[in-house]
């Protein structure tokens, strides 16, 4: 049975064979002039490319490094500075401090 | 001048059944290492960066390219472009090429991958075509090779008639004598995947051909 399958499918191949698109001269060196110039206008563009290849994501990387930096500096610069009066220094300077030994009480600025 | 005359008999009598002792089932027996020096010299020649010597390749396996091409997409113009992506796309990643290997099996593959591209974007937008009654890619006909006699226009008229992995496994099959893992390696499916096509494709035509082949379909 598998043998007159394979034997019909045989026959059929014979015959089918001559279904084969066969392309006229004029499509062939078409396609063979047109495959030609582009892989030509690949090579010659190749070095560009390669180093556009390597440097397009370097500037990315870079610019996008730059443009954080810029950021962040410009947010510490506007970020809230330290209120007045708030350190230790601030507090020493503007508050009394009243302490008491033996029933005498020292104020000390 | 008839029928008879153009295609030197072969449509009448025999059917070509004659020609079955050279059937091409030995010619299936490719090795996978490649026996074309001249070709292995190319393609290492190309790998070094020696453009001009793609041209034999694409020389060499051109006609077949555009076969398989148009096996699928039944188109010319389509068929064209489709060999011309497919030898500038080998060109391109020729790098990752196993040297030693044949050229064909590759180039096929690729071609058969894009042209299966193509098929999938004309059924997503199948609305647009022109004629509704005839799915463009049955349209071309009339590209049939010329010599093609009766006998071959009716088995392509029934490799049309299948369902499309049907028919693009039968054409690969039977007008481009690939075999069972070639086209199993070309389209991605599994060789029993193919196998079971080409079988569901077999009894088809069987029945539509039943008349050339002694009407039965046991």
């Amino acid at each position: 049975m598998i043998d007159e399958h394979e034997d019909f499918l045989e026959r059929l191949r014979t015959d089918a064979r001559q279904l084969r698109f066969e392309p006229d001269e004029m499509m062939s060196n078409r396609i063979a002039a047109r495959v030609r110039e582009r892989i030509a206008a690949e090579s010659h563009a190749g070095i560009a490319f390669v180093l556009a290849r390597w440097f397009r994501p370097v500037v990315a990387s870079l610019a996008t490094l730059a443009l954080v930096a810029a950021l962040g500096v410009q947010w510490l610069e506007q970020s809230p500075r330290d209120v007045p009066g708030t350190t230790l220094d601030a507090l020493a300077s503007t508050q009394t401090v009243d302490i008491s030994v033996g029933g005498d009480t020292f104020s000390v600025e | 001048m008839s029928a008879t005359s153009m295609f030197g008999g072969a449509a009448e009598g025999s059917l070509g059944f004659d020609r079955l002792v050279f059937a091409p089932k030995r010619a299936q027996t490719r090795s996978a290492t490649n026996e074309d020096p001249i070709e292995a010299r190319a393609i290492a020649a190309v790998k070094a960066g020696d453009a001009a010597s793609y041209d034999y390749l694409v020389s060499k396996y051109m006609k077949r390219v555009i076969s398989i091409a148009w096996g699928i997409v039944r188109n010319p113009a389509d068929a064209e472009d489709l060999a011309q992506e497919a030898f500038v796309k080998a060109f391109e990643s020729v790098g990752r090429f196993k040297s030693g290997e044949p050229f064909g099996p590759w180039i096929y593959r690729i071609v058969t991958n894009l042209a299966l591209d193509v098929m999938k974007h004309r059924k997503r937008f199948r609305h647009e075509e022109i004629s509704d009654a005839v799915p463009s890619e049955r349209r071309d006909r009339a590209d049939l090779p010329a010599i093609a006699n009766e006998l071959a226009r009716r088995i392509d008229r029934g490799i049309e008639s299948l369902p499309e992995m049907q028919r693009i496994v039968a054409r690969l099959y039977l007008v481009e004598e690939l075999g069972h893992s070639e086209i199993a390696t070309m389209t991605g499916l599994s060789e029993g995947t193919v196998r079971s096509h080409l079988s569901l494709a077999r009894g088809k035509l069987k029945e539509k051909l039943a008349d050339l082949h002694g009407g039965s379909n046991d």
